[in-house]
C-alpha cells in the first residue's frame, strides 16, 4: 500500500513457532513495547535452545479442497518443519469434485481421500477437522463434525446465515471435550497482539475515525467445463449462497477493527450499519455487487460519534488491504500480512500529541510526506545499524493462516491431551469438575496459543451478514443484540 | 439318618480359616471403605534447586483411592482412632500423578521446563507417577483438634524405577465425608535414575538442576458409598 510516515508495531514475547522468542522471555527482556535497542541474535544462538516441547499429535481431516482449501493442506504440511509441531499430519482429504480431490492428494500423499464428508468423519484416527467448503456449506458439516467427536477450525464466515450460524456456536459451546475455531486468523497473529494493549492503553488519545479497505482488482468468476460445476463453482457470485464482499472478503477487517475499538463488552460492537453497494465492472449476470460500502456507527460509550468505514471492490488494486485507526493524538496504519508481506504497522503522531518517549529511539519509515514510527519489536535506530541487522530483519514469512493453524493445532492437541489425562484418573462422566478442569486446560493453552473462539466467529459472522444485507439494501439497520445471542 | 459328607472342600476351607487366625481375615476379609482421590481441591507442588534459582512445578490433577476399615471416622475432638491395630491403620491405596500434568510455575518459558523435565523422566515410556502405600502408622498421642499424623510407608515409581520411600502424612476430615491428606518427601532424582536437568539456556549458560527435590501435596478424597 501507499506509504505515509509511521512507527511500525509488532508483538513481543509471543512465542509459537519462532524460537528466537525464547532468549528475551527467559532472560526477562520484555523491551519490545518501549522500542528496546537489543541487537539481533546471532541465527547460531538460536540453535542451542532448549527446544519447546512438540505439541501432543494432532491428524487433520481437510474437508473442502478447492484454492483456499490446498493451501491449508500445504500450510499445515508445512508446520511438521517447526519441531512443536512435528507431530501434526494431514491424514484424510475430502472433496466431492475428483480433480480436487487429486490436487489434494498430491499436496498430502499419505492422506486418504474421501468424496463424502461422513466418511472422513467416520475415521476414528481424524482427530481434527479443517472445513473449507463454500460458506452454506459450513453448517451441516460442522455440526456433524463437532458431534463425531473432532476439534473443528471452520473458515470464516461461519454461515450465510444468521440461524446457521448460530446452530454452529451452540453445537460448538456444547462440545466442551473439543476446541472449535474460527478462520478469523488475525486473533492469532502475534503483531495483532503487540498492538492490541498499544491501542487500548490510549496511544491514539480519543478515537475519532476508523477505516479499512479491500482493494483486489478480478471478477470472482471461475470457468469450469459443465454449465452446472460452473454454477457450484461461482457460489460467490449469487446473493442466496454469497455473503458478498462484506462477508466474503472483508469479515477479517470486521473482526479486528471491532476487536481493537473494544469488542462487545467495551462499546466496540456496532450499533447500526448503513450500506452502499454497485456493480460497475463485472456485470456477467451476477447478482453480487462488485464494489460496497459500509458506515457502522458505534453505540453511546468509549466510541460514542465514532465512525468505521469499510469499503471492498473487484474493480480496483490500489492500497490493497488496511486498516486505519485515528484519534485525537495519532493514527495508526495496520497492514495485514499475507503471502506477500508481513504484518506491518505504523503510527502517524499529531504535531501536538503527547511525547511517549521512546519513538525518539523508534525507526521511522516515509510515506510521502508523512513518517511514521515503525512499531514492530526492537524497530530501534540501534538494532537498524548492528551487524547482521540486515539478515536479521529478512525474517521467514509467516503468514496468518500458518499463526491460526499453529493455534488451531497447539490447543486441540493440549485439550485432547487434558480430556485424555483426565479421563484416565477420573472416567468420562460429564461432571463439573471435568468441565472445570477442562475449562483450566483450555485457558492455559489458550493464552499460550490466542485464538478466535465460536463466540468471535459468530460475533463477525453476524456483522458481515447484516453489512452484507445494508449494502444490498442500500439502507441503514439497526443492530439488535438478539442477533448476536444464542 | 447317617450325614455324608459329599465333597471334602468346605471342610478343608473352614479348616484352613481356623488354622490361619484372625490376622488374615482382617487383612483379607475385614470390611472397607474406599476414599476416591477428587479432581478439586489437590495440589502436588516439586520443589527444587538450580545453578540459576530455585523453581517449582505444580500439578492440580492426581487420582487413586485409599481404602480404610470400615468405621473409621477422622474425628479430631477424639484422641483414639478406631480401626488401628497395633498403632498401625491397615490401608491400603494407590495415588497416581500423570508426569506430564506437572507444570513448571516460571511466568515465561513454562512449557520449554515442562519439556525439559518430562525427557527427564522418559515421559513418553513412563508417564505415572505411581505411589502405593503399605504402611499407616499412627503417631501418638493424638492432639484431639489437630489432624491425625502418620509415619507412611510405600513404594513410589518414578521413570520406571520403584523404591520403597517413609515420609510423614496428615489425614483430617474435610466436611462429612471427604478428608485431606498432606505430606511432603525428601528425594533424590538419581535414586530414581533421573539425570537432574542442564538445559542450555541462551544468554545465562547451563542451568544446572540440584539432585535434591521436595515433594509436597494435598489430596482430596471423598468416600464412595459402599457397593450394592
Amino acid at each position: 500500500m501507499a506509504m505515509m510516515g509511521g512507527v511500525e508495531l509488532t508483538a513481543p514475547g509471543c512465542r509459537r513457532s519462532q524460537p528466537l522468542q525464547i532468549k528475551p522471555t527467559l532472560a526477562g527482556a520484555e523491551g519490545a513495547a518501549s522500542g528496546a535497542a537489543e541487537a539481533p541474535q546471532p541465527a547460531a544462538a538460536a540453535e542451542k535452545l532448549t527446544e519447546i516441547p512438540p505439541v501432543p499429535p494432532v491428524n487433520y481431516g481437510v474437508i473442502g479442497a478447492g484454492a483456499w482449501g490446498r493451501k491449508i493442506i500445504t500450510t499445515l504440511t508445512l508446520l511438521k518443519n517447526d519441531s512443536q509441531f512435528k507431530n501434526t499430519g494431514v491424514v484424510a482429504v475430502c472433496d466431492h469434485f475428483p480433480s480436487w480431490l487429486n490436487r489434494a492428494g498430491d499436496l498430502a500423499p499419505k492422506a486418504e481421500k474421501f468424496d463424502d464428508y461422513k466418511k472422513l468423519l467416520a475415521k476414528p484416527e481424524v482427530q481434527a477437522v479443517v472445513v473449507a467448503t463454500p460458506t452454506h456449506q459450513h453448517r451441516d458439516i460442522v455440526l456433524d463434525a463437532l458431534k463425531a467427536g473432532k476439534h473443528v477450525y471452520c473458515e470464516a464466515p461461519l454461515a450465510n446465515s444468521i440461524p446457521d450460524a448460530k446452530d454452529i456456536a451452540r453445537a460448538a459451546q456444547k462440545a466442551f471435550k473439543q476446541v472449535f475455531q474460527p478462520g478469523l486468523q488475525e486473533r492469532s497473529h502475534p503483531h495483532r497482539h503487540f498492538l492490541w494493549p498499544f491501542i487500548r492503553t490510549g496511544a491514539l488519545g480519543r478515537n475519532v475515525l476508523v477505516r479499512a479497505q479491500w482493494h483486489k482488482k478480478g471478477s470472482w468468476a471461475k470457468t469450469a467445463s459443465t454449465p452446472e460445476r460452473a454454477a457450484e463453482l461461482n457460489w460467490r457470485l449469487r446473493q442466496a449462497t454469497s455473503t458478498g464482499l462484506m462477508g466474503e472478503a472483508c469479515i477479517h477487517r470486521l473482526d479486528a477493527v471491532t476487536w481493537f475499538m473494544g469488542g462487545a463488552q467495551l462499546g466496540g460492537r456496532p450499533s447500526a450499519i448503513t450500506g452502499f453497494s454497485s456493480l460497475i465492472l463485472w456485470n456477467d449476470g451476477r447478482d453480487v455487487p462488485d464494489t460496497v460500502q459500509c458506515v457502522f456507527e458505534f453505540p453511546d460509550g468509549p466510541n460514542a460519534g465514532v465512525r468505521f468505514l469499510c469499503d471492498a471492490t473487484l474493480c480496483n488494486s490500489f492500497d490493497s488491504e488496511y486498516e486505519m485507526y485515528y484519534g485525537t493524538e495519532s493514527a495508526i496504519l495496520m497492514q495485514p500480512g499475507d503471502e506477500s508481506r508481513e504484518s506491518k504497522a505504523w503510527m502517524f503522531k499529531e504535531v501536538d500529541a503527547t511525547p511517549l518517549g521512546w519513538e525518539i529511539y523508534a525507526r521511522k519509515d516515509s510515506f510521502g510526506a508523512e513518517t511514521g514510527v515503525s512499531l514492530v519489536a526492537n524497530a530501534s535506530k540501534q538494532a537498524a545499524l548492528a551487524p547482521g541487522a540486515a539478515a536479521a530483519n529478512a525474517a521467514p514469512l509467516v503468514e496468518p493462516l500458518q499463526y491460526a493453524l499453529q493455534s488451531f493445532t497447539a490447543n486441540a492437541g493440549a485439550v485432547s491431551a487434558a480430556v485424555k489425562d483426565y479421563e484416565e484418573l477420573f472416567g468420562d462422566a460429564d461432571t463439573p469438575e471435568y468441565r472445570a478442569k477442562l475449562a483450566e486446560a483450555r485457558k492455559y493453552s489458550f493464552s499460550q496459543f490466542p485464538a478466535a473462539g465460536w463466540e468471535e466467529g459468530l460475533e463477525a459472522t453476524v456483522l458481515a451478514i447484516k453489512a452484507n444485507e445494508a449494502a444490498l439494501l442500500k439502507q441503514r439497520l439497526e443492530l439488535k443484540s438478539e442477533f448476536f445471542e444464542l | 439318618m447317617k450325614k455324608t459328607i459329599d465333597s471334602p472342600i468346605p471342610f478343608l476351607l473352614a479348616a484352613s480359616l481356623f488354622l490361619a487366625g484372625p490376622a488374615t481375615l482382617c487383612a483379607a476379609d475385614l470390611p472397607t471403605v474406599r476414599y476416591q482421590g477428587q479432581p478439586t481441591n489437590c495440589t502436588l507442588e516439586i520443589q527444587g534447586t538450580s545453578t540459576f534459582h530455585d523453581w517449582e512445578m505444580k500439578s492440580t490433577l492426581m487420582g487413586g483411592w485409599v481404602d480404610f476399615p470400615a468405621g473409621v471416622s477422622f474425628d479430631l475432638s477424639q484422641t483414639n482412632l478406631p480401626g488401628l491395630k497395633d498403632g498401625n491403620l491397615p490401608a491400603s491405596g494407590t495415588y497416581a500423578i500423570l508426569v506430564r500434568q506437572i507444570q513448571s510455575q516460571v511466568s515465561v518459558g513454562a512449557s520449554v521446563m515442562d519439556g525439559v523435565m518430562q525427557d527427564a523422566m522418559k515421559e513418553t515410556n513412563f508417564h505415572r507417577i505411581e505411589y502405593h502405600v503399605t504402611e499407616l502408622k499412627l503417631q501418638t498421642p493424638h492432639v484431639a483438634g489437630q489432624p491425625f499424623t502418620f509415619d507412611a510407608k510405600g513404594d513410589l515409581a518414578i521413570a520406571g524405577v520403584t523404591n520403597q520411600v517413609a515420609f510423614p502424612v496428615t489425614i483430617e476430615p474435610l466436611g462429612k465425608n471427604a478428608i485431606v491428606i498432606r505430606g511432603a518427601a525428601k528425594l533424590k532424582m538419581t535414586d530414581y535414575k533421573v539425570t537432574p536437568p542442564a538445559p542450555n539456556i541462551v544468554g545465562l549458560g547451563i542451568m544446572k538442576c540440584g539432585d535434591d527435590i521436595k515433594v509436597l501435596f494435598n489430596w482430596t478424597l471423598l468416600q464412595t458409598p459402599p457397593k450394592p
